[in-house]
């Protein structure tokens, strides 16, 4: 700089110059401070649009310090803007930078500065990275696309709509997002704190106002992450590793987890499966695991010696060499390198489901001997392996074999006799179980023989079969005593050994039953040791209803035990057991005990049969045992119910079993019903149902009524015969003589004119009572025609006679006849006494007024409907009250219940004729009396035309007239039947 | 004398010669009859048997794009609605019989690479259980199936008449396509097939009535020639 020097020698010119120097000097400076900030050249970008990553590089000399801003280029909207520290390499500074949103979203201005300090260079020239939302490109669209991001991420993304199209909205997951706007057709939204998506990613959709689509998928998931990472050898040459996947990547297909064992790839497997395998061809005794994906990789280690790791794999080609009672089972290797390796296999023998399992050992082990197995039996075997030392893990298990063992001969049946009770039998042998038989069975052989005799008979039974009927008349074909049965399975083998039994020749007296108790373990049953059984002993049981041929099961005790507990598949509850002890020896069996039981009691099945029957007025209930099959227990006794009403009622408990009877008492006329239920210790049974009807006791009913009838009968005949023994006093008491008629005064004084005509001869007999009882009937009507039928035999002379009429007093009735209806009789007599010359009118009682007689006829007439006579006669009395007419008409329908008026003519006629009228001069005698009964009055007392047989009463004693009708009757009759007694 | 033997002979001759030929033309024209009735009944047959598996195979289809829709997240149902190009269109073109046989032909064998390309998108997509794969193969063989059917009938129609070559060359398949454009492009080419399927049955049916009676007016007019 040259020009920049002053001359001193000028003093006057002093303050410009020096004015000048200091410009220079600021401009100097000046100059040199941008020498030093120099703007930064060649700026380049470098999208990766993947990452959403920008590399911006530049030369920026020697500076250190840049600003760098980054702007979106349509709304100049600055999107970073920082100032940076980049140190150069080889001259060139770098800067890498990672957008919010996708590269692609909108264009990008990128321009750099340089700094110091506060100083700072001319930004450089304007960058842009293009987006795709210019207007060359005017798709719609949504980025980013496929991008793959973890769990929790949080993403943005934009939506470029068509050119000229309206934005709409972005959706993710079906979900609005809310939208910020980065260009004039650029729209972005960010998603925050990401779920794993499906496999097939998420969708992100973007509408515009049309309802246009345009989308992108992302992927979110994890980084891998493993476990269980192992090496192993199968071959004692590769390896194979095996890992597990800790945890589903959700991220699958080519995006999905890359795995690399030492560096070599693995092949893909199955994706889904988390198990994962990978095979080296050599050992290496170090591994490394590496899980790579988009979001991250993970790593496993493992190390192992490779006889540490052997892992055998399954034997092949299993085979078998069989025995009847053993089998060898060979096997091969699918590796050779197995014959030199130590070995452990176990072997898995499988037999009806049961599995035995069997260790061996050896180098290279390829067979293993298989003992105890059962003849003619299928098996199955399967081995597995493991190194013998070392032991890492048991290899595979072979494919199962099946192998049967040969057959054998059988073993000895079990066999034992069972006696009927009519000498014969059967000789029984339980079938052989397969583990028995050794092959199929072909026959039983049965043999009856005598040691002694040596002579035998034998029989082929089929395999089916389990018992040999024998019976005496058979064994007697031996004339030894000791027969034994023996019986010999045979299949295609041979024949097993003999099973024998001595025949019992003689049968056993059946010792008493005791009870046994079930428990869980069975039958418990216990004995005294027996020296006699040598032989050991047997416990037979039957079901206690058979009786014949029965199916028995037995167990055999070894000598020495005294006691075994009873245990059948066959047990049923309530079925009845019986257990029989036998002690065996070589010369037979002997019973020693016998026990009965059940397994389980229940109720009786059925009821008993049940019968009522009354036994005076008491019911007698009897009813039948229940047969023992259909007991179903130990029957412990009967309940009596009373079931007349709805529910039962229990009368009486009948703990004896055996009384199977019962009376019931007190019981009422009428339907009783009565249900007997016999009860276990399970319960009742259903019951039996009988029903009676009680009558009611007729014989003593009888037997009284017969006795009262007897008694009055006896009495009625001591009254009759003291009656008729003291027939006298009697008569005397209540039927004295009626007195001679008293005609004290004169005859003269009358009263009312005498109209009675009677003939001149007529005649009228009199008897005088001194002494009158009005309580005395002693009048009684005697119908004349019975006097005349008995006495006269006039019955058939015409009533209207010119022949006067005899009127006699009789004291006694004498008529035996009983009372019966004769008023018409009576009435035609009187009838024709009004008019005949003769006229019988017998006085056996005092005469009550005729009103009386009048007022009864009219009680009785108005039952028969003939008032118009009745009140005739009553008028007729009525209006002769001052007459004192003679009426006998009158008189003699008194007494009679069949009124049966012939005409009311004679008795007007009468009336009118007034006639004799002796009665008047009683008239004093009941001056009372007469008074009241006005006219009529004065017809008492008459002793003449009137046939009465009634007591002449005081008119006092009117109104108990019809009372005394049936005393009268009686009176009646039993004055007929004392005047029968007459002599 | 002779001559007059000779005469009625040779008069005798051909009248059983005319004879003996007009006994043969009716048996021609009767076993002509015949050819042609069982003609006509084979190409029934076969129209309704290839008929008969395009149902199956509409049926099918539709089974598909549900499981298709199912498999490919939400909102499958709106992208499934934006036309594609590139995809094998579903109408049937030509105007004789015999060209329109040959475009359903030539279109299922389009529809056939597409499945292929849809399958290896969806391989990388679904998981190995997913039933999307298991279904798009089905549909694609059945695909293949009927394309043989639809060949025989062609040849058994049309036995001079070659199969013309697709007009446009090869089948187009769509550049690579980012996820999102796989989804629309395999619903696009399910939903085309589909309607494309219904297209042929609606074909089949006509041609029934059309090119099965005409054979038979064919063959009754050869014989008329004969």
């Amino acid at each position: 700089m040259p020009q920049l020097s002053v001359s001193p020698s000028s003093k006057s010119n002093c303050c410009p110059l020096w004015l000048i120097w200091v410009l220079l000097g600021l401009s100097a400076v000046h100059t040199h401070a941008k020498d030093v900030l120099s703007v930064p050249q060649q700026v380049s970008l470098s999208p990766n649009r993947f990452a959403r990553q920008l590399s911006i590089s530049w030369l920026g000399g020697a500076a250190t310090t840049f600003d760098l801003m980054i702007l979106r280029t349509e709304l100049n909207e600055s999107a970073f803007y920082e100032t940076l520290s980049v140190n150069p390499v080889s001259g060139q500074h770098l800067w890498n930078w990672t957008s919010a949103e996708p590269l692609e979203c909108t264009s990008l201005s990128i321009k750099v500065r340089s700094r110091d300090g506060l100083m700072t260079s001319e930004w450089s020239n304007t960058q842009i990275l293009q987006g795709n939302d210019l207007p060359s490109n005017d798709k719609f669209q949504v980025y980013p696309l496929d991008t793959i991001v973890p769990v929790g991420a949080n993403t943005t993304f934009c939506c470029i709509v068509e050119e000229g199209k309206v934005f709409g909205d972005l959706l993710y997951s079906g979900a609005v997002m809310n939208t910020t706007r980065l260009s004039r057709r650029t729209y972005a939204s960010t998603m925050v704190n990401q779920g794993p998506s499906v496999s097939s990613g998420t969708n992100v959709i973007c509408y515009d106002s049309l309802r246009a689509i345009a989308g992108a998928v992302v992927f979110v998931g994890y980084p891998p992450l493993l476990s269980d990472f192992v090496c192993e050898t199968h071959d004692l040459t590769s390896a194979v590793c095996h890992w597990t996947e800790a945890r589903d990547t959700h991220i699958y297909g080519k995006r999905g987890v890359r795995y690399s064992l030492n560096k070599r790839d693995c092949p893909r497997g199955k994706q889904q499966q988390k198990h994962k395998v990978c095979t080296v061809d050599h050992w290496e005794g170090n591994w490394t695991l590496v899980a790579v994906n988009f979001l991250g990789q993970y790593s496993l280690n493992d190390s192992a010696e490779i006889l540490n790791r052997v892992h055998p794999v399954a034997p092949t080609k299993v085979s078998s060499v069989v025995d009847a009672w053993n089998a060898t089972v060979l096997w091969q290797w699918k590796y050779r390198s197995y014959s030199s390796l130590g070995l452990v296999c176990q072997v898995e023998l499988t037999c009806h489901g049961s599995k035995t399992n069997l260790t061996v050992s050896g180098v290279g082990l390829q067979s293993v001997v298989l003992s105890d197995l059962y003849p003619d039996e299928d098996y199955s075997v399967q081995v597995r392996c493991g190194a013998q030392l070392n032991f890492w893990k048991w290899g595979n298990w072979s494919e199962a074999f099946t192998f049967k063992t040969n057959t054998y001969v059988p073993e000895a049946p079990d066999v034992w006799i069972w006696m009927n009770g009519d000498n014969t039998g059967q000789i029984v042998w339980k079938p052989l179980t397969r583990r028995q038989s050794h092959g199929q069975i072909t026959g039983y052989e049965f043999t009856l023989w005598s040691a002694e005799e040596n002579v035998q008979h034998t029989q082929i039974f089929s395999p089916g079969a389990t018992a040999a009927p024998i019976n005496f008349t058979q064994i007697a074909a031996f004339s030894s005593d000791k027969i034994i049965a023996t019986i010999m399975a045979k299949n295609v083998k041979g024949s097993s050994q003999p099973a024998s039994v001595v025949v019992p020749l003689r049968l056993t007296e059946p010792l008493a039953l005791s009870r046994a108790v079930y428990t869980e373990s069975g039958f418990p049953l216990t004995w005294q040791s027996d020296a006699n059984a040598t032989g050991g002993y047997v416990v037979e049981w039957i079901d206690a209803v058979c009786t014949r041929d029965c199916s028995v099961e037995w167990i055999k005790v070894a000598a020495g035990h005294t006691n075994v507990s009873v245990v059948s598949a066959n047990f049923q509850p309530g079925v009845r057991y019986i257990f029989s002890l036998y002690g065996c020896s070589s010369e037979g069996r002997e019973l020693l005990q016998r026990q009965q039981g059940y397994v389980q009691e229940l109720v009786p099945s059925s009821s008993v049969l049940l019968s009522t029957s009354q036994q005076n007025s008491d019911v007698l209930l009897s009813w039948g045992e229940i047969p023992l099959l259909n007991r179903r227990g130990f029957l412990l006794g009967y309940n009596v119910y009373n079931s007349t009403g709805s529910e039962l009622k229990l009368l009486v408990n009948l703990p004896d079993k055996e009384n199977r009877s019962y009376t019931v008492k007190g019981l009422s006329e009428g339907s009783h019903k009565f249900t007997v239920k016999a009860y276990t210790s399970a319960g009742e049974d259903t019951g039996a149902t009988g029903s009676i009807t009680l009558e009611l006791y007729a014989d003593w009913l009888i037997l009284e009524i017969l006795t009262s009838l007897g008694i009055t009968t006896l009495f009625l005949v001591i009254v009759t015969f003291i009656c008729y023994k003291k027939r006298k006093w009697v008569k005397k008491a209540f039927y004295p003589d009626i007195p001679e008629p008293k005609l004290p005064g004169d005859w003269s004084r009358r009263q009312g004119p005498l109209d009675v005509k009677p003939s001149s001869h007529s005649i009228m007999h009199i008897v005088e009572k001194p002494d009158w009882d009005s309580s005395k009937e002693a009048l009684v009507v005697i119908p004349e025609e019975d006097e005349e039928e008995e006495g006269q035999g006039i019955g058939d002379e015409p009533v209207d006679t010119d022949e006067p009429t005899s009127l006699r007093y009789y004291n006694q009735v004498v008529d035996e006849r009983p009372i019966r209806p004769r008023y018409p009789d009576s009435s035609d007599s009187s009838a024709s006494s009004l008019d005949s010359a003769r006229t019988d009118v017998t006085y056996t009682g005092i005469q009550t007024s005729g009103s009386s007689l009048v007022f009864q006829l009219d009680s009785q007439g108005s039952a028969e409907g003939h008032q118009p006579h009745t009140d005739m006669s009553v008028s007729g009395g009525g209006g002769g009250g001052g007459g004192g007419d003679y009426r006998p008409q009158m008189q003699a329908r008194a007494p009679n219940d069949d009124i049966d008026l012939v005409s009311s003519e004679p008795f007007i006629e009468a009336a009118s004729g007034g006639g004799y009228k002796p009665q008047s001069s009683w008239h004093l005698d009941s001056p009372v009396e007469g008074e009241e009964n006005g006219g009529r009055a004065p017809s008492l007392g008459s002793p003449t035309s009137v046939a009465s047989t009634q007591f002449l009463l005081p008119d006092g004693e009117e109104h108990t007239e019809e009372r005394r009708q049936p005393s009268s009757s009686a009176t009646t009759w039993f004055t007929n039947l004392l005047s029968s007694t007459k002599p | 004398m002779n001559g007059h033997v000779k005469r009625m002979s040779f008069q005798q001759f051909m009248e059983l010669t005319t004879t003996l030929l007009s006994l043969l033309l009716v048996m021609a024209v009767d076993s002509t009859r015949t050819v042609a009735a069982s003609s006509s009944q084979e190409c029934g047959n076969s129209l309704q048997q290839t008929l008969k598996l395009t149902r199956l195979a509409q049926k099918e289809s539709v089974l598909l794009i549900k499981t298709y829709k199912a498999a490919q997240g939400e909102m499958s149902e709106l992208f499934c609605k934006v036309s594609v190009n590139n995809v094998p269109d579903p109408n049937i073109s030509g105007l004789e019989p015999s060209e329109r046989i040959a475009s359903i032909y030539t279109h299922l064998q389009s529809f056939m690479a597409h499945f292929k390309r849809v399958y290896e998108q969806q391989t990388d997509l679904q998981l190995p259980t997913s039933p999307l794969l298991g279904e798009l193969t089905v549909v694609s063989a059945r695909s293949r199936g009927l394309a043989n059917l639809i060949n025989s009938f062609y040849q058994s129609l049309f036995p001079n008449l070659p199969m013309p070559e697709p007009a446009g060359g090869p089948t187009m398949l769509p550049p690579p396509q980012n996820v999102f454009q796989q989804k629309v492009y395999g619903c696009a080419v399910l939903k085309n097939y589909k309607e494309f399927l219904s297209n042929v049955s609606r074909e089949l049916r006509t041609l029934k009535g059309k090119v099965c009676r005409r054979r038979i007016e064919s063959n009754t007019f050869l014989l008329r020639m004969t």
